[in-house]
């Protein structure tokens, strides 16, 4: 096992720059997520991890070691890639111990740390299958196995759950978790699904063009995002993001619509009359009749659409011309075109300089 | 999905399919002809009497026929081979090891066959000569192989492209060097992909004539189309012995082309992936 740290990593392309001084200590036993979108350069980074990609500047130590010119399979790292990338004319046990078998382990030792390997992944029937007669949650089975048996220092996943449906990769994910507690070895998943991501993470690094928009663990990603970026990127439905000016009597109007906010209490804005603010879709709560009469912060609005998800149920909300969505209980939820009253918890707002899109920090958060 | 029968695309598959085994066919029924039937007039479509004995007589009375068939076979096949080493070697390390100006290297490599094979005859042969390469079965494959290699090349080149690429990575973590993956991936991998190829290569090969023409000048050393070109004399114009050897030297081209096409048909990558 070991720490991995990237010095001011960074990769282009020509002129492009895929990933701009990237600068993390990724902690022994660690797992570390790396999140974003589609070409935000969150694999251009793992795969600098791995070697498979060249590391144009910064440096990379895997246990203290530099490891820029070191080749992959000298780096003590394991890959899980997406599509499972296994060799289709092997046998599961062949694909498994390829590995140690370039190593010229002996053969028995080989079959032992398979059989051992399998048997914790449940593969130990299909050892002598070929990967092409396999399910797609198996060979991804196979694949895990075969970086495992390697006992790497560094797990390295990309995105190793996409290929897999909805309901196998809850399973799979749930499996990755359980072995992650059980071997202890430092790990770096990228994935786009931020369900995977705060499910998984000791740390999430958000990722947006090539540089960190934010390390964090999985709450304080949620809870208090650096960047407008994250707020939009983590939580679904997205939060709520409304542009704001200050009025010249003081309080905030929406750039959009008729919708204004006489202040926004507990942050630091002086000197900004640019804002963006957001509010969450579960923030958004329903006034009984009666409640709440004279608080600022109950708001009349229309129900434009609600979608009911089960246990939950999404409205799509008008508040004085400003779309907003909001997450309800499901069991009792309003109806499409009903009018309500809508309490925005001030407490839970969010705040963003819209000139540079950074989260404005709260004075004191009570 | 339109289920209507497409007559006009079945009548245009059929018209062409008599089209190209007409030729094929007209000389298997000459081959069956004695000399008379063969000059018939009108034209005698089934042979009368359907006879067997320029086979016979052929094997008794042109023993060097099997001569110039096991040239070809030697040739071909070991143009075949050559070709798909470094066709395969070159083809992958031109579409997989991120090489500088491999496009235009790809593009050169198909100018390149793209001279006509006579124009190069003259100074081929003298360098063949100069090399003691005239008349040599290693003269020929190089000659071939240095024809077909540009085909290899792209065909393989392109093959190799539909590989899911994190295969080679995979190996790559694993601990295999570019040539072992190579080896011990992409050829087994690419598997259909090499037996077309190779099937092609070999086939241009063993109809090759200019080249063969002009680099085998000893009887011997022969390959079966140039030998066969050779039988008709000052006066006489034997089609019975040319239509009967150019069938027995068609056959083993059937055998390998039938005992290689389910492989070609097979594709070994399923399972890789997705």
């Amino acid at each position: 096992m070991a720490n991995v740290s990237l010095q001011k990593i960074g990769k282009s392309y020509g002129d492009s720059i895929a990933v701009e001084s990237f600068s993390l200590e990724i902690k022994d036993g660690e797992f570390l997520v790396l999140l974003g979108p589609s070409g935000c350069g969150k694999s251009t980074t793992l795969r600098m991890i791995a070697g498979l990609e060249s590391i144009t500047t910064g440096e990379l130590l895997i246990g203290g070691e530099k490891m820029n010119n070191v080749d992959p399979k000298d780096r003590g790292v394991a890959m899980v890639f997406q599509n499972y990338a296994l060799y289709p004319h092997k046998t599961v046990a062949e694909n498994m111990g390829m590995a140690l078998k370039l190593q010229k382990m002996p053969k028995h030792e080989i079959a032992e740390r398979v059989k051992t390997v399998s048997d914790m992944l449940g593969l130990t029937e299909y050892l002598a299958r070929k990967p092409g007669t396999l399910s797609g949650g198996q060979r991804q089975r196979v694949a895990i196995g075969r970086a495992i048996v390697r006992t790497p220092e560094v797990f390295l996943f990309d995105e190793p759950l996409s290929n897999l449906d909805a309901k196998l990769r809850v399973k799979m994910r749930m499996e990755l978790q359980q072995l992650h507690e059980k071997l202890g070895v430092t790990s770096v998943y990228v994935t786009h699904d931020q369900v995977e991501a705060m499910t998984l993470a000791d740390r999430i690094v958000v990722m947006e063009a090539g540089v960190i928009a934010q390390i964090g663990s999985p709450r304080e990603v949620y809870d208090s995002p650096a960047t407008e970026f994250v707020a939009g990127f983590i939580g679904s439905p997205a939060m709520n993001i409304i542009a704001m000016d200050l009025n010249s009597s003081g309080g905030w109007s929406s750039v959009n619509s008729q919708f204004n906010l006489s202040e926004l209490p507990g942050f630091d804005i002086t000197g900004i009359e640019q804002v963006n603010v957001g509010f969450r879709p579960e923030h958004l709560m329903i006034m009984k009749a009666g409640e709440g009469l004279n608080d600022p912060w109950v708001v009349t609005a229309k129900v434009v659409l609600a979608e009911l998800l089960g246990a939950d149920a999404l409205l799509n909300l008008c508040i004085q011309g400003e779309t907003m969505s909001a997450r309800v209980n499901g069991t009792k939820h309003p109806e499409q075109g009903q009018e309500l009253r809508i309490r925005l918890n001030p407490q839970n707002m969010h705040v963003f300089d819209r000139s540079n899109k950074k989260a404005l920090l709260r004075r004191n958060i009570t | 999905m339109n289920t209507r029968p497409r007559v006009g695309l079945y009548l245009l598959v059929g018209l062409s399919v008599v089209i190209s085994f007409f030729p094929i066919i007209w000389l298997i029924l000459t081959s069956l002809k004695n000399t008379a039937g063969i000059y018939a007039w009108p034209v005698q479509y089934w042979p009368d009497p359907l006879i067997l004995d320029n086979y016979w007589s052929i094997i008794t009375d042109s023993p060097e026929l099997l001569r110039y068939i096991l040239n070809s076979f030697i040739v071909g096949l070991g143009c075949t081979i050559l070709t798909l080493l470094v066709g395969g070697l070159s083809g992958y390390a031109l579409s997989r090891l991120r090489m500088k100006y491999a496009s235009i290297l790809m593009i050169i490599i198909l100018s390149v066959s793209m001279f006509p094979p006579i124009s190069l005859l003259p100074s081929l042969f003298q360098t063949f000569l100069n090399l003691n390469l005239l008349n040599s079965y290693l003269g020929l494959i190089l000659a071939h192989s240095g024809l077909f290699l540009p085909f290899t090349v792209w065909m393989l080149a392109s093959y190799f492209k539909t590989l899911p690429v994190e295969i080679e990575e995979a190996a790559r973590l694993d601990g295999m060097g570019s040539m072992r993956i190579f080896f011990m991936i992409i050829v087994p991998l690419s598997w259909p992909g090499f037996v077309a190829t190779g099937l092609i290569v070999f086939i241009f090969s063993w109809n090759e004539f200019p080249l063969s023409l002009v680099l085998m000048t000893q009887d011997a050393m022969r390959t079966a189309p140039v030998g066969i070109s050779l039988y008709p004399g000052e006066f006489s114009f034997p089609w019975e012995t040319i239509s009967t050897a150019t069938v027995l030297a068609i056959i083993p081209v059937l055998i390998i082309t039938a005992i290689f096409q389910k492989q070609i048909l097979g594709g070994l990558t399923a399972g890789s992936g997705k």
